[in-house]
Order: structure tokens, then C-alpha cells, then sequence
């Protein structure tokens, strides 16, 4: 087995990479939520968005699925599904950042537990730029099998 | 042309289908081990229960505050738990002697260590570097999140104390 198929065209190449920074951003993310479900809890209802009662199971759920998506991205099993479930999720997060951000809200943005920083368009466009790269993943994506020639 | 059209949209949808049946699976699986796993563990919560009222109070009261005096009478008495809210590497450069280190996000990791060392009557002093800080504020909020009651912090604590020329160690690992 032996690593191949790193020259042109470059869109594989880059399709893991993005794969893989999906990954690494969604572990942490999940991970950072898990121990503290409790500030992540605070943390999703300063966004206003969520009837209380729902707000708790968000906590508990949100960061597993972050978790998984990761796991899924990594490993290439259920690719497609995790990188179209990533991109709904960083829309969702678009949107629940538009809006507060429109409104004036001066809140911690939560994305990697209750203490990251306040919300701004800075992180709109990072999210609208994993949404992209989720997007990317989901068509384009060779899986892991295309970067090892078996017979070489 | 419109032949063209419709193998890509096709091709699309041949690729969007089977990604939505996966997607569902993914959220299933995440969905049973994050309740079970919730109903496990100690620091867990319930899972339709948030009371906002009783959180929003916690996270917007503001916390009080101690002076450098009455900090080191309570350490000189044996009746504070310093809590260092800076980052390891400063910490890890000097702190309060027999301080702990708690990053704001870090909160939840500590809580078993630090219960150990608070009881009855002693004061939790959180501190961090400068008069603008708000590490030590975070981290006393995170505590009193996590049942804390005797939460107080000392502004600018790290500068003061050393000036004061108070106790200090390096890396206490």
C-alpha cells in the first residue's frame, strides 16, 4: 500500500483536508459541550431561539452528534449523511447568529462551550465557510480509498 | 442541453437521498448515547427541566468582590481556596502558594477536586491579572453555576499579591 494521487487534479487533496478540519472542529466543539452541559444549556438559551423546555435536551444531544459527525468524518463511514447533516447544522448556527446579531444581542457564541467569545459577523462568516466546506465534502469527497493504490 | 441538465440533477439527487437516510442514522445513534449517556453520569441534567430564571439570576448576579486585606486575612486564616483563573503556562509561572487552576472553561473538570477543599465557611477567592480581567469573574460565575455559594473575587488578585509581596510558588505539580 502506498500513498499516490497527490498531484493534480487537486480537488480530492482538498476535499479531505476540508474533511478532516470538519472533523477536528467538530470533536473539539462536542467534546468542549460534554463537560459542561450545564453553561452550554445557558449558553443556547441566551440565544433566544428555544422554547425552555427544549433547551436542555439541545444540551445533551447537540454535542454527541457534533461528536459523531466527526467520528463518521474521519473514519469515511456514512460520509455523505455527516457532511449533509454538518452543513444543515452550520446553516442552523447561521441563522441563529443572523438573527442575534441583527437584534444586537451581545451574547457568548457558545460554539466551543459556554466560555468562547461574544457573537460577531466574524464568526457568520466562519460558519458560512464550514457550511461551504461541508457542502464540498458531501459532492466531491473520494474517501480514503482513493489516496491508497492496493496494488502498488 | 436539457439531456445534460437533468443527468446532473439527477446525479444530485442519486448523492442527497442516501445522505439524508445516514444523516438520520447519525442523529439516532447521537441521540440514544447522549441520553444515556446524561442519565449516567453524575454531573448530568435533566433533560426537560431547565429553569432559566434560576440560571439567568446566577449568571447575572454580580459577584462580589474582596479586597487584597481581607483576602490575606482569610488566607492567613486558613479560611480561602484560591482559585487561579488564568491559563496553565501563567500559572504554571508563579500563582498564590496553594493555589488551584481554573480556566473558565474548565469549570466542570475541577468541580470533585476543589469540593474536597471547600467546606463549611470557607471562601472560594478567584483571581486573575489585571483590573480589566474578566477570567476571574467567568470562572467565579461557573462556579456558582455548579452550587458554589461562597464565591468572591479579587480584582487584579495576581499583581496585588505579588506586590503585597504575599506567599507565592511556582508550578505546583
Amino acid at each position: 500500500m502506498k500513498l499516490r494521487k497527490l498531484v493534480p487534479p487537486y480537488t480530492p487533496l482538498i476535499t479531505m483536508i476540508c474533511r478532516l478540519a470538519l472533523a477536528i472542529i467538530f470533536l473539539y466543539a462536542g467534546v468542549e459541550k460534554i463537560i459542561a452541559p450545564k453553561e452550554f444549556a445557558v449558553a443556547i438559551y441566551n440565544y433566544q431561539l428555544m422554547p425552555d423546555g427544549a433547551i436542555n435536551l439541545l444540551a445533551v444531544v447537540l454535542p454527541w452528534l457534533e461528536v459523531f459527525l466527526a467520528v463518521a468524518l474521519i473514519a469515511g463511514i456514512y460520509v455523505h449523511g455527516a457532511s449533509l447533516a454538518s452543513a444543515l447544522l452550520f446553516l442552523v448556527f447561521a441563522t441563529a447568529l443572523t438573527i442575534n446579531l441583527v437584534r444586537g444581542l451581545d451574547i457568548s457564541c457558545g460554539c466551543f462551550g459556554a466560555a468562547s467569545g461574544s457573537i460577531s459577523w466574524l464568526y457568520l462568516v466562519r460558519e458560512l465557510g464550514l457550511f461551504v466546506m461541508s457542502v464540498f465534502v458531501l459532492f466531491f469527497d473520494r474517501g480514503w480509498s482513493y489516496f491508497f493504490d492496493s496494488t502498488g | 442541453m436539457n439531456d445534460c441538465q437533468q443527468r446532473s440533477k439527477s446525479k444530485i439527487a442519486a448523492i442527497i437521498f442516501p445522505a439524508f437516510k445516514e444523516a438520520a442514522s447519525l442523529f439516532l445513534i447521537a441521540v440514544v448515547v447522549a441520553i444515556v449517556f446524561n442519565a449516567l453520569r453524575s454531573s448530568g441534567v435533566p433533560l426537560f427541566g431547565f429553569s432559566p430564571a434560576k440560571t439567568v439570576n446566577i449568571q447575572q448576579a454580580k459577584i462580589p468582590e474582596i479586597t487584597l486585606a481581607e483576602a490575606y486575612y482569610l488566607y492567613r486564616q486558613q479560611k480561602a481556596v484560591f482559585v487561579d483563573a488564568r491559563d496553565p503556562f501563567s500559572f504554571e509561572e508563579g500563582h498564590v502558594a496553594g493555589a488551584i487552576n481554573i480556566y473558565p472553561d474548565e469549570v466542570a473538570l475541577h468541580l470533585a477536586e476543589l469540593k474536597k477543599m471547600v467546606s463549611r465557611g470557607i471562601v472560594v477567592i478567584t483571581y486573575c491579572d489585571g483590573p480589566r480581567c474578566p477570567l476571574s469573574h467567568e470562572t467565579a460565575q461557573g462556579l456558582k453555576l455548579q452550587g458554589f455559594t461562597a464565591v468572591k473575587v479579587l480584582v487584579d488578585g495576581w499583581s496585588l499579591w505579588q506586590k503585597a509581596g504575599y506567599p507565592v510558588e511556582k508550578d505546583n505539580k
